[in-house]
């Protein structure tokens, strides 16, 4: 074992994890630990662009930006946080074009902007453009600007690190603290993936910047990786997360495989068609059309594919129609999503519309923070020490459905804010000493399953929770379909007890990783399940068929769910809003429901048209 | 399931890079090799010509042939020229060569020795024949020589 | 109602064709535990007509032997974890089609040539990195920031689009016969991530990248071979782009 000190610990090289290294390195001692070689994180697939009002080619203002936001994202994003983010974008986007970031330019040089889905001139009018972008590989061109700045920096990675515990001065999930009592971060516990050893991280700041946790889905454009691993330790350690219940579903994945078909085709003149040829999107959003948000999209495709008009032998997709742009301008804009159709489904854009289904993609729940990018351990007080930005945070600026682009924007914004406030602080306090036996839990958890007898294998549960996901809680959700996944998800959890690692050696164990990170899993798409069976409205991303209208009146608060002993009350943080109360029991811990209220500055709640 | 082959190397050691080494040299290397390789093909090609096409051909070639050539200061600098310009050429690639595929220090040393001394060799006898080449020497026997020899004074 | 895996090569295959196949996969495997001698495994499993190398090593991993060992992410070739050298040829498992390398022969898996192997397809990344790091890959530029975006014209920008294509697989550095020598050439990535700052119109840092690969293990080191252009799965020509380095360097030396 060996134990380390750094001033601020990064766990997690995306970029928001990146971003954060390049403001706290250069201010304190800073380490990333990443379970990938940095340039393989999911930032890279990104596609479309990142939008900021910069109106380099039409009128735009950042009020617009925000409003936009808010919309889209069914009005439960908490609107001081948007007005931040659409305020800083313009300076992010600036940051990152000084940083080396080819965008595609303007003919005046300047850098160019496109439409995207969601984002309008005016609160409404008409689609702008407003999305900064480098062909359709802007989240791989971030990435690669980041790392290099991080090269630029000599910011010391510990590339290949699983971290796997996080180390507090106290437990909730064995118990409440008193409210006048600080709670810190103060280490994490990583597993060096290539020599099998253990490493303790000391640290003043903790930034968790772990992404998403798109495989709890089996139709995913996520990476293999993206494992939830962040939120999942977070709520171990009995920290709540927010707005569980929401996972964006992306219109357009190649059907049947996932794989991401950015936005930008439909903002460079893409349409959706359904077996009959008709352009769909036209009676679902009159005004944008195939640019409205993507929840929006995803549930009318799902839709006509239900009622009979999907496309193929099975009727099972719709088509993305390319065949009318310039096949020198599907080139200069689109090359590689084009690509990926050709590659994977031998399909030639120029001449054929390729087909889409939707595919989970985005989760816009997540470990609750401040606009400071601090930890909240409940409605109100924040965990000392401890920050979280990216996919893994809920700021919440996405609210029930993240705008495309918006994703890109928030780790740059909220990644840069987090590096700063965790240097700030790392600057102020001292270390706080470390438990004798800190990576005790982790050792013992590996070395049992290592040794356990031959039992079920880590595939065949994970394939079986992504089955059940799919099946009940995507696009369209019931009670009774969530409650079917949730009698699945526990029979899975009792399974996991049992599932056994065939590599029994210490370097480069990938097969027990996977069994741990399957019980990451397990642990998301509980609190996403239960989550979603609480909130009994429709609204953005999740969408009820016994609930179909949204309901302000006693849904328009964010979900808060926390992992409690048994014996603990049924209740977290004082009151508790009515229809808030819900309480799952599991094997040894319950899952308890709060709720946050959502801030409200300019806009008031209003129909969601389109 | 599974058929194994026990006979394969070992991957290979770890290794770190070297410190690196800079200068112009593989620069003006690089660009030798490409001007005197386009020289070559001027020289070789009107070497060629000269030798074997023009007159009377290939059946002209003998001592005289050759001793009438370097009796003109224009052709031994010619020779000269390609001697040298071919042997730099063909030795800096035969050296190239070994440095892609001669994996261990010592074979490519051993190896780069045995270059050098052959590039020596060759281009000291060389320019050594092309100034003091005589057709007729003293004390060779008659039916070695071309004709004229005999016809020269003592 | 989802579009499932097993739907999709019904979907997508033209009428007569059939949908599964089994295939064969001989990889190369070496645990660093258990002996120096690396060794040849064979398996078959069940493949579907639009699986790629990659769903075949996963189900290897998940259905037969757990101890499997590859780097994998994005599974859609944009994340550069998993090139691998696929019946002698390097490529990206997660976009090379089973059906496109001959499945009725075994398919033959090796970890990339030239960097140390770990375990099975794994291989030792650091020194490929070290070379990347070593060429400055990052934006050099003197004088003042200036408040808005740096102006940049069109054709300007297009200039180095080829390069900025990159994701550091590591599929041509190890391809390249030269590399395999002694692993101290910089390497195709190495310079193709130099060009995309060399021809970069807002980079100031030319004159010392180019000193750099300048070196006797440099650019002239490029014998041309083309295999990196042929191995690049993201079709950058980087036999070109070498080229232009080197151009670069005789137009600054004359």
């Amino acid at each position: 074992m060996q134990t380390h000190q750094y001033d601020v610990v990064i766990v997690g090289a995306g970029g928001a994890g990146m971003r954060a290294a390049l403001e706290a390195s250069g201010e304190v001692r800073t380490a990333v630990i990443s379970k990938l070689y940095p340039t393989r994180s999911h930032t890279g697939a990104a596609q479309g662009g990142m939008c900021a009002a910069l109106a380099n080619v039409e009128e735009d203002n950042w009020e617009w930006h925000t409003f936009d936001t808010v919309k889209g994202g069914d009005y439960l994003v908490d609107q001081d946080a948007a007005e931040i983010m659409a305020k800083e974008a313009i300076d992010a986007v600036l940051d990152l074009e000084r940083m080396g970031l080819p965008f595609n330019r303007t003919p005046e040089g300047r850098i160019d902007q496109r439409r995207f889905g969601g984002h309008t001139r005016n609160h409404g009018e008409a689609a702008v453009r407003r999305s900064c972008y480098a062909a359709d590989r802007t989240g791989h061109m971030i990435l690669q600007t980041l790392y290099q700045n991080c090269v630029k920096q000599d910011v010391e990675f510990f590339n290949e690190f699983y971290v796997l515990d996080l180390i507090t001065t106290h437990d909730l999930s064995q118990g409440d603290v008193p409210d006048d009592e600080d709670v810190h971060a103060t280490g994490v516990v990583a597993y060096d993936l290539q020599t099998g050893e253990i490493h303790v991280f000391q640290a003043k700041s903790i930034i968790f910047a772990t992404g998403g946790a798109g495989k709890i889905f089996k139709t995913t454009s996520n990476a293999h990786t993206l494992t939830g691993d962040g939120m999942a330790l977070a709520l171990r350690r009995g920290f709540p997360l927010e707005d569980m219940e929401f996972f964006q579903f992306h219109p357009t994945g190649l059907a049947g495989l996932g794989i991401l078909l950015s936005e930008a085709a439909r903002g460079e003149g893409a349409i959706l068609r359904n077996s009959e040829g008709e352009r769909f999107m036209e009676r679902y959003a009159p005004t944008i059309k195939d640019l409205a948000p993507r929840d929006i999209v995803a549930r009318s495709m799902a839709n006509e594919v239900r009622e009979g008009r999907g496309c193929g032998p099975n009727k099972d997709y719709v088509l993305l129609d390319l065949t009318h742009l310039e096949p020198a301008h599907i080139d200069a804009k689109l090359p590689d999503i084009t690509e990926f159709a050709r590659t994977y489904l031998g399909i030639e854009p120029y001449t054929e519309p390729v087909p889409v289904y939707p595919t989970a993609h985005y989760a816009m729940g997540g470990i609750p923070t401040n606009v400071d990018a601090e930890v909240l351990r409940d409605s109100h007080h924040v965990v000392k020490g401890l920050y979280a930005a990216g996919e893994v945070a809920c700021v919440s600026v996405h609210g029930s459905n993240r705008l495309g682009t918006n994703s890109l924007l928030d780790i740059n914004v909220f990644g840069k804010r987090a590096g700063r406030t965790a240097a700030a602080y790392a600057r102020t306090a001292s270390f706080t000493e470390l438990p004798e036996d800190a990576a005790a839990r982790t050792v013992a958890q590996l070395d049992e399953m290592r040794d356990r007898p031959d039992g079920d294998r880590v595939a065949d549960v994970r394939r079986a929770l992504q089955e059940t996901m799919d099946a009940n809680a995507q696009v369209f959700r019931t009670g009774e379909s969530l409650g079917q996944a949730l009698t699945d998800i526990r029979e899975l959890q009792a399974r996991f007890r049992t599932v056994s690692v065939q590599d029994k050696g210490r370097m480069f164990n990938t097969d027990l990783l996977e069994a741990l990170e399957l019980g990451f899993l397990l642990d998301i798409a509980e609190v996403t399940v239960v989550a979603a069976i609480n909130r009994k409205e429709s609204r953005g991303g999740h969408y009820r068929e016994d609930f179909p209208k949204r309901d302000d009146t006693n849904y328009m608060l964010h979900t808060m769910t926390y992992r409690r002993p048994p014996s603990a009350p049924d209740a977290v943080d004082g009151t508790v809003e009515e229809y808030f109360d819900h309480v799952e029991e599991f094997d040894g811990y319950k899952v308890v429901l709060g709720s946050k209220s959502v801030t409200q500055t300019r806009y008031e709640p209003m129909e969601r048209k389109y | 399931m599974a058929a194994t082959v026990p006979d394969l190397a070992a991957p290979r050691d770890p290794y770190a890079r070297r410190k690196t080494t800079r200068s112009n040299y593989e620069l003006y290397g690089w660009i030798f090799m490409r001007a005197s390789g386009a020289l070559l093909i001027v020289l070789i090609f009107a070497h060629l010509w000269v030798n074997l096409v023009s007159g009377e051909g290939v059946n002209a070639i003998d001592f005289g042939f050759v001793g009438g050539k370097w009796a003109n200061p224009v052709w031994q600098v010619w020779d000269l020229v390609m001697l040298w310009l071919a042997m730099i050429h063909g030795t800096n690639g035969v050296r190239t060569i070994i440095n892609d595929y001669a994996e261990r220090d010592r074979t490519r040393l051993v190896l780069k020795l045995f270059l050098y001394l052959a590039f020596t060799v060759v281009v000291v006898l060389g320019t050594l024949v092309i100034f003091t080449f005589d057709p007729c020497p003293t004390d060779a026997a008659a039916d070695l020589l071309p004709s004229f020899c005999s016809s020269l004074p003592g | 109602m989802t579009a499932t895996l097993e739907d999709a090569p019904a979907a997508e295959q033209p009428a007569g064709e059939i949908p599964t196949f089994d295939v064969t996969l001989r990889v190369r495997r070496y645990s660093p535990e258990n002996g120096e001698e690396s060794t040849w495994d064979e398996f078959t499993v069940t493949a579907h007509g639009t699986d790629r190398v990659l769903d075949a090593l996963h189900m290897i991993k998940w259905e037969k032997d757990g101890s499997l060992t590859f780097r994998r992410s994005c599974a859609h070739g944009v994340c550069g974890s998993d090139a691998m050298r696929i019946n002698g040829r390097n490529r990206l498992a997660c976009k090379t089609l089973l059906k496109d390398v001959n499945p009725d022969k075994p398919i033959t898996v090796e970890p990339i040539k030239g960097l140390p192997v770990l375990k099975d397809l794994v291989v030792d990344m650091e020194p490929f990195f070290a070379s990347y790091r070593e060429i400055m890959p990052f934006l050099i530029t003197h004088g003042n920031e200036p408040s808005r975006e740096r102006i940049q014209s069109a054709e300007q920008r297009e200039r180095f689009d080829d390069t900025t294509k990159c994701i550091l697989c590591a599929a041509c550095t190890s391809s390249c016969p030269v590399f395999w020598t002694d692993g101290q050439y910089f390497g195709p990535a190495a310079i193709v991530n130099a060009h995309r700052f060399i021809f970069d119109s807002r980079d100031d840092g030319a004159t010392q990248r180019l000193e750099i690969l300048n070196d006797k293990e440099g650019v002239w080191r490029c014998r041309t071979t083309f295999n990196c252009t042929e191995a690049c799965p993201r079709g950058i020509e980087v036999t070109k782009a070498i080229a232009e380095v080197k151009q670069a360097m005789i137009t600054r030396a004359f």
